[in-house]
Formats: structure tokens, sequence, C-alpha cells
């Protein structure tokens, strides 16, 4: 076997560096633009591709019945993501531009445009410099399945697809008590939305069309279309409920915009879990190994195997076993390093836990260039941490561990003979934790991206959450956006 | 169903003729081998170079040069006997990106040497260069060939 076809030796810091600048995703959104477009020069086209930088711009589409608050929120996010909002009414209105006078002709003379006027309007606004670069925001486009594939085959797609669902009933009466600003448009409401200001209150009308039975029409017709569109977006439609706080809505729809779709980028899996003693890393580690074929590394059996195994290493950290202190942390790298070098883990990606334990090591791991790409932190409070631990109880006869609450032994008999470990008391159990979480604050700030989760659940649940954890991408943080003010202009 | 695989036929005609693959792949192993922070900085220029080599037939840097060809042609040679076979030369060729996997090569029977290989590898990379659209291929088939440091 000659050295091309044996398996390649590629350095870890190719595959952590494709990671870290999402190559994979820059190369990819590269390529579909080229197809989607063709452009007869390839390269000048992906030179202005590349300067734009604008893969990650918003590119949201939101459908929902009449009267779900769709322009509400389409203008809540526009003003908090920055991006441009794009509707029927906006298109027409359009000034400078002859498909636009004569879309408002047509729209004057039938109330309604037709499917191709109005995609083709579409297509001339985002094609415009500040769709390109701040994104935009679709209310209400596409209306019906023509619509959508029509715009499909222009190459335009967005990114999230908000569909807003509430019962018909509330619907109707709801629209009831919609009335609009004619200065600025804002739409209110007379139970839920109601200005403060008198001013406003007196200039409000209702608009035309809010009566029962022409909303149950629009209903109608709104369903029967809604039907066929949603399959020409599979993946990347996420439906909320309308019927609650508009507040809430808003922030569903945020963060949902804000999530990244999982790619099909090639991702080696280096979980680190910390948490207080007894919070259950060392099962999720088990479970995350068995699942995902990753490396269990297990810091404290890492260095009691070198122990036993009387390696060069071993006999450094031996003394330290033997007095009962803590192993510096530079002994600790260096095993640790040896152990995650090891081609095992770089192919299959591993799951560290029980280091590191502070600040400190944590700069020392980043320094060694051992960067995991997904931290979490479990939460578990002190009564779980002594319920779980102080009940631990081990067979010395057949070494079996059994727990008097979890799982508690087969017979009487066995019960009898069980024996706890001086580690597991309760003195020790919170020297330990308030060890932990004096150092935990520093370790959160130091892995920024690290999701925190709740441990005092059954362990199969926590293990989902970790799952979902690792597969998904970590979200991505639009720049400028100010996450404690919502909504936007409101005083609250 | 019918417009739909002439739009496809369509892309993959509009991906070969301008070799945006080959491209993009140099341009992804580019960005792993040498890891610059800034990944779009970096290629820009590298595009600004290409889009002047085609246009004034300046050189263009290439990945390899002779003595990588040599290095790769003793990676296939494992037992040092001085020629490698035709299925490995195929092979070579294909990791290369200088012949597509349904091309005919001829097999002559002898092994192929190592100034065959390097001989066959300059020829084909200068035929690439010669069919990419250039307002004047000729001149940069002979920047490329000063390029190919002999």
């Amino acid at each position: 076997m000659d050295a091309t076809t044996a398996p390649h030796r590629i350095p870890p810091e190719m595959p952590q560096y494709g990671e870290a600048n999402h190559i994979f995703e820059l190369m990819q959104n590269l390529l579909e633009q080229l197809l989607i477009q063709q452009p007869k020069d390839p390269i000048p086209f992906m030179i202005k591709h590349l300067q734009r930088d604008s893969d990650y711009v918003p590119k949201i589409v939101i459908l929902g019945p009449p009267a779900s608050g769709k322009t509400t929120i389409a203008m809540w996010l526009g003003k908090h993501l920055n991006s441009n909002l794009l509707s029927v009414e906006s298109l027409i209105a359009k000034e400078y531009s002859s498909l636009a006078a004569d879309a408002r002709t047509h729209y004057q003379k039938f109330q309604t445009l037709p499917d191709v006027l109005l995609v083709r309007l579409l297509q001339e606004r985002l094609r415009e410099e500040d769709c390109i670069r701040r994104g935009w925001i679709l209310d209400g486009i596409p209306e019906t399945r023509e619509q959508a594939l029509l715009i499909q085959t222009l190459g335009v797609s967005p990114r999230h697809v908000i569909v807003l669902s509430a019962p018909d009933t509330v619907l109707i009466e709801r629209n009831l008590g919609k009335r609009i600003d004619p200065q600025t448009g804002e739409i209110y409401h007379t139970t839920f939305d109601w200005p403060p200001e008198s001013e406003i209150q007196d200039r409000l009308i209702a608009p035309a069309g809010i009566s029962e039975g022409e909303t149950a029409r629009r209903l109608l017709e709104y369903h029967r279309n809604m039907v066929r569109i949603l399959p020409s977006y599979p993946k990347i439609v996420k439906v909320i409920t309308a019927d609650q706080p508009c507040v809430d809505v808003f922030y569903q729809a945020l963060t949902y915009v804000q999530t990244v779709h999982r790619s099909n980028a090639p991702f080696t899996p280096r979980v680190l879990l910390c948490g207080p003693v007894g919070s259950g890393k060392s099962l999720q580690a088990a479970l995350l190994a068995q699942k995902y074929g990753l490396v269990n590394v297990c810091c404290g059996q890492l260095l009691k195997e070198a122990v036993a195994d009387k390696s060069k290493y071993g006999e450094m950290i031996r003394p330290f076993f033997e007095k009962e202190t803590a192993v510096p942390s530079y002994i600790i790298m260096k095993v640790l390093g040896q152990r995650l070098d090891q081609q095992d883990c770089v192919e299959r990606g591993w799951v560290l836990h029980g280091f590191p334990r502070d600040r400190d090591q944590a700069c020392l791991m980043d320094s060694m260039g051992y960067k995991p790409n997904r931290v979490f932190f479990l939460n578990v409070p002190f009564d779980s941490i002594i319920e779980r631990l102080t009940l631990r109880r081990t067979d010395p006869v057949t070494g079996e561990r059994s727990h008097l609450m979890y799982k508690p032994p087969p017979t009487m008999e066995i019960q009898a003979r069980l024996l706890q470990s001086p580690k597991d008391s309760e003195e020790q159990i919170r020297l330990r934790m308030e060890l932990f979480y004096r150092n935990s604050a520093e370790l959160q700030e130091f892995y920024r991206q690290a999701i925190t989760l709740n441990g005092d659940q059954d362990p199969y649940t926590v293990f989902e959450y970790i799952e979902s954890g690792v597969i998904n991408p970590l979200p991505k943080k639009v720049p400028g956006l100010r996450a404690k003010e919502y909504p936007p202009g409101e005083q609250s | 169903m019918e417009a739909n695989s002439s739009r496809e036929i369509e892309a993959r005609n509009y991906l070969e003729k301008h070799r945006i693959m080959e491209l993009l792949t140099y341009l992804t192993s580019a960005l792993l081998f040498f890891r610059p922070e800034k990944p779009r900085e970096y290629l820009i220029p590298i595009l600004e170079q290409l889009r002047t080599a085609k246009v004034s037939g300046v050189a263009f840097p290439f990945f390899m040069d002779n003595s990588n060809i040599a290095a790769m042609f003793q990676m296939l040679d494992s037992s040092n006997k001085g020629s490698i076979s035709f299925i490995q030369y195929k092979e070579a060729l294909k990791t290369l990106g200088l012949c597509t996997a349904d091309e005919v090569l001829k097999d002559d029977g002898h092994g192929i040497t190592c100034e065959k290989f390097m001989y066959e590898v300059n020829k084909k990379t200068q035929e690439i260069c010669g069919k990419t659209k250039g307002k004047d291929s000729e001149s940069y088939r002979s920047a490329a060939e000063l390029l190919l440091l002999h």
C-alpha cells in the first residue's frame, strides 16, 4: 500500500480552522450563488460576493392569516435586525419604477395583482443594494403556491419562514378591534394594544374589511392557499401560535431567526462537560461516547491510569496522590495532551470532563491548542447532589455499585453488607461543590458560547438536551443586536 | 420534469465550462493550508490575481511545481523500482484534477517512469490552461510554462 492510498494524517489544526471560520458554509454559499445566477464571468462575480459578505443577512418570510399580527411582528423584526420590510403595499407604492406604476393601475382597477407582476416587482426590489446588504423580510408574500414557485425559480430562497397560526374564532374577534393610525401606519387594537397618547387615539380609524363576514371569507382563502405553500419550504418553517401576547410571539420569532440551520459541514465534536461533583458528567459522557463514537476522556481516570501504569508521568503524579493534594496543572495538561493527540481522539472527537476546573487551567488548555467546540455547564441544586451522592453504595463482594434510591440492591442480604465511600460524605461533597462554584463564574466567562443546562432531571432528558446542543450549530448573534431591549421603540 | 432536468444539465455544463469545482477545491485547500485570520480577505486577492492572469497572460501561482510532482511520484513508487503502474498513474492524475473519471488513457504496457509522469502532468496542465477562456490563451499558456519551473 503506498502513501497516497493509506489513511491521511490530517493535522488537527485544519478541521479546527475550518469549523471556526465556517469555511464549508462559505464555499457552499458561493457555489449556490454561482449556480443560481450563472454569471458569464465567474471570477469578478465571486470577488464581489466575497466582498459583500452578506451570507448571514436576514432572509425571512412571515406568513399568517389575517389579524394574526404579521405586519406588527414583521415591523418589529425589521427594526431590531435593521433589515428591509417588503409587503405587497410597499412594493406597489415604490417610486421611480415603471413596473410599480403598472401595478398601481392594475390594483386600482381590480384590487388584486397578477402573480407574475408581483413577482417581477419583488425581483426588482430584491436586486437593490440595500436589500442585498441588509437582507429582507417578506410580510405576507407569497400568497399563493404559484407565487411561491415563481419566487423559487428566480433563485430567491428565504432562510427562515415563520408561520403564525391561531384558531379562526380568535382571529375573527381580534380583527373587529383593529385600528390603524393613518399617519404612521402603525396598527393598534381596541383591547390588546391601545395607544396611551390621546392624540393618537383620536385619529385612529377602523380599516375597511374587518367585519366578521369579510374576515371569515379571507380566512377561508388563506387556509386554502397556505396548505399548498408550506411544502415549498420543507425544513425552514417554524409555526408560532399567534394566540398569545405580541411580545411573546416576537421573542419566539427573534430566537428562531437567530438560529443557524444545520449544514453538511464535516464536524468532529469536541465536547467539554462542566459541573459540580454529582451533576452527572461521567454518565452523560458515557452516553455521548456510546451513541456518537466519541472518546470518553475522564481526567481523573487518566491520572489514575498513569499512576497504575507506572509511566513517566505516573511517577510524577504519585506523590500528589499519596499526599492527597491536587496535582499541578502542568502535569495534568501533559498527560491529557498525550491522550488527546492520539489518532482516535483526533479522528472521532472527544468528550472531556473533570478538567479544566478554573480559569487558569482553561487558559492553559486553550494555549496548548485543545479547544472544545461545545461546552456544557450542568446545573444541579445542592440538595439533589446530596441525594445523588450520599446514597451511593458499593458491594464489597461483587464490586457492583448501587444507589439506595435510584438503583436499590436486589436483596436484603446484599444491602446489609453495602459500604459507603468516605468521599461521599456530606462535608466532603459540600467542600468540593463550593470549590467548583467559586471558579465556575470565571469558567463561564472564558467559554462564552457555553450552553447551560438544568442537570436536575432524569439522565435521558439531560442527554437529549446535550445531544441537541452538540448537533445543532451554535446560534449566530446578529451584529448590533441589543438583547435586552424589546420590542424596539416601546417603553416597558 | 423535463424543465427540471434541463436546468440541472445547464447547471452542470456551467460548472464544467468554467471549472468551478476545481477552483473551489483549490481555494478551500489554500485556506486550510495557510489558515489566514480573515478568510474572505485572503481569498479576494487570489481571485484578483486569477482575473488578471486570464486577461493579461501574467503568470498564476500554481499549487504544484516540478519538485512537488517528483515528490508525488516518489510517494507512489514506494518500492523504488523507478516506474509506477498504469492504475496508480490514472489515480494520481485524478487527484490532481487533471483528468476526469471516465477519460480513457492509453496503456502502453510498460510502467510510467518519473520523466514520463512529469511530462504528462505538465502537458495536461498546459492543455487545461489553454482551454480556459482568456483573452489571449496563447500568452497565458506560455506564461504558465514559465511558471512550471523547469
